[in-house]
């Protein structure tokens, strides 16, 4: 079975932030949640100056889904890592195991009381019917059932993201370090 | 007074400041947040909770929910309860401000400790609305706890200092072991109620800031930061990690008071309901304290 992964080229990255605008864009996302962040290190230093695009990573050991106390992750088949908004009771402990920020928490509830977690689905939606309006509504776009490549990738405009089977995308990237010589 | 007032002012500052626009997990700090996980530099708090969190806090929390009432059910079957005549001659003990403080703390825990259960076994419940409230509620009760826990600390801190009389009280297990009726070394407070109240006072404000954390989840401290080296997530990872292992000891003397007011000496409950305690059970159990109150007179 094919594995789903998400990889940024971090020599392609131009930092356009195409990806997480698409992201929120694409799955209507309230204000201050970001699925998909644009991150600069060495920020201005030449030479140095690197940019990467970070979401959730579908880690195939995710510790989000170890560490949830209502159990509300599962991981597909195909390693996609989803969640139940309505088991979900937005404690937070996904966020403190996950080594990426990803979870995001809207702050929806009376005096800052957070709503049930959010995070990137590979554009591939929750638990409910299959691009139900419910689905739709809790989770974005379940571009992965119309066939197509989540929104991020589909957008970059230099090709840095990449998102599929995690062999494929590793083949497309073995090819591209040795055309240019360097990249590991 | 004014330690209270400075505690309601510095949780009011912690509200506010949680509500600031600049996120410190999702915005300039995330960086640091990502390093932090499981860096060579850093406190590998990730791992580290997420192991903790995997396989060991709900099964220590069974342990604790079965273990301790188990042994003392044990206990009631083999020793059984102290039971002294509640119709003799009494003393006022504890002032209606007394009984105020305490009854507020203990209908708070009365919520507190039942939907920390419901939190920690949530997939049992199953999740969703249920789990979801208890999770609110559990924050809730800790505002009347948060607004009591001082007073109670101020009121009582001069009979909870641990003395001689607690070693002997200790080397017997306050007596509990025997069926006999001897008079026991213990002041005002013996050596667990005193015990009780460290954990209960040091304990509860603990799980109240660390529980702060984990709530306000983007709160700005620089302060803290610059302190601790710790980013912001990490502060975080550390905070569920007191909060679940503080909870054991909570939890573990919470039902042993409970047991001891209820059920191992019969009646006591009352003395905080009514402020009266009993004659015998204070020559007794409060054998130093009797003496006190007898060249008092006021027995």
């Amino acid at each position: 079975m094919s594995r789903m992964k998400f990889y940024c080229d971090d020599h392609r990255c131009i930092e356009c932030f195409a990806c997480s605008v698409a992201c929120a864009e694409a799955h209507e996302l309230p204000t201050g949640i970001s699925r998909r962040k644009v991150i600069t290190l060495f920020d201005g230093i030449e030479g140095k100056e690197v940019s990467t695009s970070i979401a959730c990573m579908h880690c195939t050991d995710a510790p989000c889904e170890q560490v949830c106390p209502v159990d509300c992750f599962y991981i597909r088949e195909d390693g996609i890592v989803l969640h139940d908004k309505n088991k979900c009771i937005g404690c937070g402990y996904c966020l403190y195991a996950c080594p990426f920020g990803a979870p995001q928490f809207p702050r929806d509830g009376a005096f800052g009381a957070k709503g049930a977690m959010d995070k990137c689905t590979m554009c591939a939606g929750g638990p409910l019917e299959t691009n139900s309006e419910k689905e739709r509504h809790l989770y974005g776009q379940n571009r992965i059932a119309e066939g197509k490549v989540p929104m991020c990738a589909a957008v970059c405009s230099t090709n840095a993201l990449l998102v599929g089977d995690a062999e494929s995308v590793s083949n497309i990237y073995r090819k591209r370090v040795a055309g240019r010589g360097k990249g590991v | 007074m004014r330690r209270y007032m400075y505690m309601f002012i510095a949780f009011l500052s912690l509200a506010s400041v949680a509500m600031a626009a600049d996120s410190q997990i999702w915005g300039e700090m995330r960086i640091q947040n990502i390093l932090g996980y499981g860096q060579e530099e850093s406190l590998k708090l990730g791992p580290l909770f997420t192991m903790l969190q995997h396989q060991y806090f709900a099964w220590i929390f069974l342990g604790v929910l079965i273990g301790v009432p188990g042994a003392f059910f044990i206990h009631y079957k083999i020793i059984g309860p102290k039971v002294f005549p509640h119709s003799e001659k009494k003393y006022y003990a504890f002032n209606l401000y007394n009984r105020i403080i305490h009854q507020v703390a203990a209908v708070s825990f009365l919520v507190i400790i039942p939907t920390g259960f419901i939190i920690v076994f949530g997939d049992f419940f199953g999740g969703g609305t249920l789990v979801r409230m208890a999770k609110n509620l559990h924050g809730i009760f800790t505002i009347p706890f948060t607004i009591v826990v001082i007073p109670m600390a101020l009121m009582w801190v001069k009979e909870a200092i641990f003395n001689w009389d607690d070693v002997k009280w200790l080397m017997i297990v306050g007596g509990y072991l025997s069926k006999e009726k001897k008079p026991i070394l213990a002041g005002k407070f013996n050596c667990g109620q005193k015990m009780w109240y460290w954990v209960a006072i040091l304990g509860g404000i603990t799980m109240i800031l660390s529980g702060a954390f984990m709530f306000f989840l983007d709160f700005k401290m620089q302060m803290l930061h610059d302190l601790t080296g710790m980013s912001q997530i990490d502060l975080l990872r550390a905070a569920a990690i007191i909060h679940n292992v503080m909870g054991f000891a909570v939890l573990a003397l919470f039902i042993t008071h409970v047991y001891m007011s209820m059920f191992a000496i019969k009646g006591a409950v009352h003395s905080i309901i009514t402020g009266y305690v009993e004659e015998e059970e204070v020559k007794i159990l409060h054998s130093t304290w009797y003496k006190k109150l007898k060249d008092q007179g006021k027995f």
